[in-house]
């Protein structure tokens, strides 16, 4: 396809995202909220409209959509519902190690799935977080067969995806990743986690007892599974800085809207100078995320280094998410405080991911020894 | 079975402006389908797929409207034309219905021509019944339910103002489209792709041997004279306060 027309179809498909989440995800932010799932179809809609395709290439069942529109893709939808949108987020990450590290089979086998099941990432155990030299998971070689067991917890779309990627460890401690889905014989769920925000995404535990898997389940080589985790998360920073960057969107048309609407005695809030500030504030941290994570993204598509400023997008992003968030509440005064409003969720959506894919201190250790390096 | 369907870009906003010189809408780069063609499309893929058919796109208007016909491509349909020429430009209902009646013949072996109910910009609901006046074929207006029978024919059911009807036209036929018969599918990512590679060819007034009287302005017998917003009525609102019966007492007597 030729630029132009690539750039057309891009815009068609920011226009098709928009429409999808004005007419189905917006509507059902606050209940998705309030019922902590999507609400009945939702899911099945956007599987149906063929949301689960948009990165994944076209010899797969997929659109092909580069990083980059992906990621806007994914900011207009978390302007109206930051669920879904990490949803995805969990399973194009998850699909961008298949296409970096799968072997042929592996990839033929799975990819064409991915159109419609969910691809996840698992990495933490109940010992420990994002440090993966830790991990109690192990595989062992059987003839031609991995016999893999273990546990792991919070992971993103858990019991909602078929397939999951397993960081274990070989018997002769090197880390490699596996892939086991549901149906395996010893493959269990655990329990889901009654997390306090993005309420629609489920985050459960799988149990892994003696899966026998082929060797070609085996994703990348042994002894690559630290450089798959680290590539993992820097594609996820990148797309959680998209959905932080909808998130602010969201949270700067609450305070507008309000801003305008309401009245302090005769004055419009707007035209009080302590509004002003806030409002200033809002837009410039989402103007801000939103120009890291495109960066990021644009880096990613060109091939060039992108994993600090993935980074930098989900650091600064997710504590300005929190921040603003709290300035949009106090714009609302009372009203902000209110679970009538949507202002108190999205502040809980946006403190997910201080700690997900990677704490806030996590990704400035890594800002802070990449700037320490050059 | 080949089925066309005739769709219109309509501005995206309700910011719309008017030409000063000819009164008509300016027709602005930054557009969308208009919503009841949306309603033509599904109609028309859902008939496909039921008679292992052809849905063709039609459109008439200037470059920008490809955009639409490839968002309708990226619905599922399978080709589109679009009628673009400066000749063509500034056409009232009648000059615009003669060319796409024109183009439709063209295509060849039609059965079935969609359109929506009426666009959202104009709000005229004439092209649809103009078109099938000038191929000659039976006309369903403001269809909320079509059915094919097995003899070659379509069993129509009208919603109007005040009644329903059921009309039952042999094919080839014209129906125009209400939004209740269907919910438009979103075009998917994948098919947003796929739809640069569908043929979608643009053909001018000499592709189809127009008559140039009857194009365009000069062809429009619609004169534009003046396009004003309503005055809005101001409507007097009277708060009645106290106690219930001291409201209706207050009501009664002002009535």
């Amino acid at each position: 396809m030729t630029d132009k027309n690539q750039k057309l179809a891009n815009q068609m498909l920011m226009h098709m995202i928009s429409d999808f989440t004005n007419n189905e995800l917006a509507p059902v932010d606050m209940l998705i909220d309030k019922q902590g799932d999507y609400p009945e179809g939702l899911f099945e809609l956007a599987v149906q409209t063929g949301l689960l395709g948009i990165t994944l290439p076209q010899q797969y069942g997929g659109a092909g959509f580069d990083y980059a529109a992906t990621a806007q893709a994914l900011q207009i939808m978390a302007a109206g519902n930051a669920s879904l949108a990490v949803t995805l987020e969990g399973h194009f990450k998850t699909i961008e190690q298949f296409m970096k590290y799968g072997n042929p089979e592996l990839n033929d086998h799975y990819l064409p799935l991915a159109t419609h099941q969910i691809l996840a990432f698992s990495q933490t155990e109940p010992s420990g977080g994002s440090n993966p030299t830790g991990i109690t998971t192990r595989a062992v070689k059987q003839g031609d067969n991995w016999v893999i067991t273990g546990d792991k917890i919070m992971i993103t779309n858990g019991g909602l995806a078929s397939v999951y990627c397993v960081l274990a460890k070989t018997e002769d401690d090197q880390l490699a990743v596996f892939v086991v889905d549901q149906d395996m014989p010893g493959f269990s769920f655990g329990k889901r986690e009654d997390f306090i925000g993005l309420k629609g995404t489920p985050v459960a535990e799988i149990v892994m007892d003696h899966i026998v898997v082929p060797d070609y389940h085996l994703l990348g080589q042994v002894g690559q599974g630290l450089e798959i985790g680290d590539q993992a998360h820097a594609d996820a920073r990148v797309l959680m800085g998209a959905v932080l960057a909808g998130i602010m969107t969201h949270e700067l048309q609450i305070a507008v809207d309000y801003a305008k609407e309401r009245k302090a005695l005769t004055t419009p809030l707007y035209q009080l100078q302590v509004t002003q500030q806030k409002i200033a504030d809002i837009a410039i941290a989402k103007q801000n995320t939103e120009l890291l994570y495109q960066q990021a993204a644009k880096l990613k598509v060109q091939g060039q280094p992108y994993a600090e400023i993935a980074a930098m997008a989900k650091s600064y992003g997710s504590r300005s998410a929190v921040k603003v968030g709290d300035e949009t509440l106090q714009i609302l005064g009372g009203y902000g405080y209110s679970r009538d409003y949507p202002i108190e969720h999205l502040i809980r959506d946006a403190r997910a991911m201080e700690l997900a894919e990677g704490s806030i201190e996590k990704m400035n250790l890594e800002i802070t020894k990449a700037e320490i390096n050059k | 079975m080949k089925i066309v369907v005739c769709i219109k870009q309509v501005p995206s906003t309700n910011d719309v402006k008017i030409d000063p010189q000819t009164h008509n809408l300016v027709r602005s780069a930054d557009g969308v389908i208009n919503p009841f063609d949306k309603n033509a499309i599904e109609a028309a893929l859902k008939l496909r797929d039921q008679t292992n058919g052809e849905v063709i796109l039609l459109s008439m208007g200037p470059e920008s409207y490809r955009e639409s016909l490839l968002e309708g491509l990226a619905m599922g349909a399978d080709s589109a034309y679009l009628l673009s020429s400066r000749a063509l430009g500034g056409a009232d209902t009648l000059a615009t219905g003669y060319p796409l009646s024109q183009a439709i013949q063209k295509i060849g072996d039609v059965e079935l021509v969609l359109f929506g109910r009426q666009s959202v910009d104009a709000d005229t609901g004439q092209v649809g019944p103009i078109v099938a006046e000038y191929l000659n074929v039976p006309q369903v207006t403001f269809a909320e339910a079509i059915d094919l029978t097995e003899d070659h024919h379509l069993i129509g059911k009208r919603r109007l103002d005040a009644a329903e009807q059921e009309v039952e036209v042999e094919l080839p036929a014209a129906v125009t489209v209400r939004s209740e018969m269907n919910q438009p599918r979103y075009a998917t990512p994948r098919q947003i792709q796929k739809s640069f590679e569908k043929p979608l060819t643009v053909w001018t007034e000499q592709d189809l041997d127009l008559d140039p009287e009857r194009i365009g302005l000069a062809g429009s017998p619609t004169q534009v004279t003046q396009v004003y917003a309503p005055a809005a009525a101001k409507k007097r609102v009277t708060m009645l306060t106290g106690t219930p019966e001291h409201a209706v007492q207050e009501l009664l007597q002002s009535l």
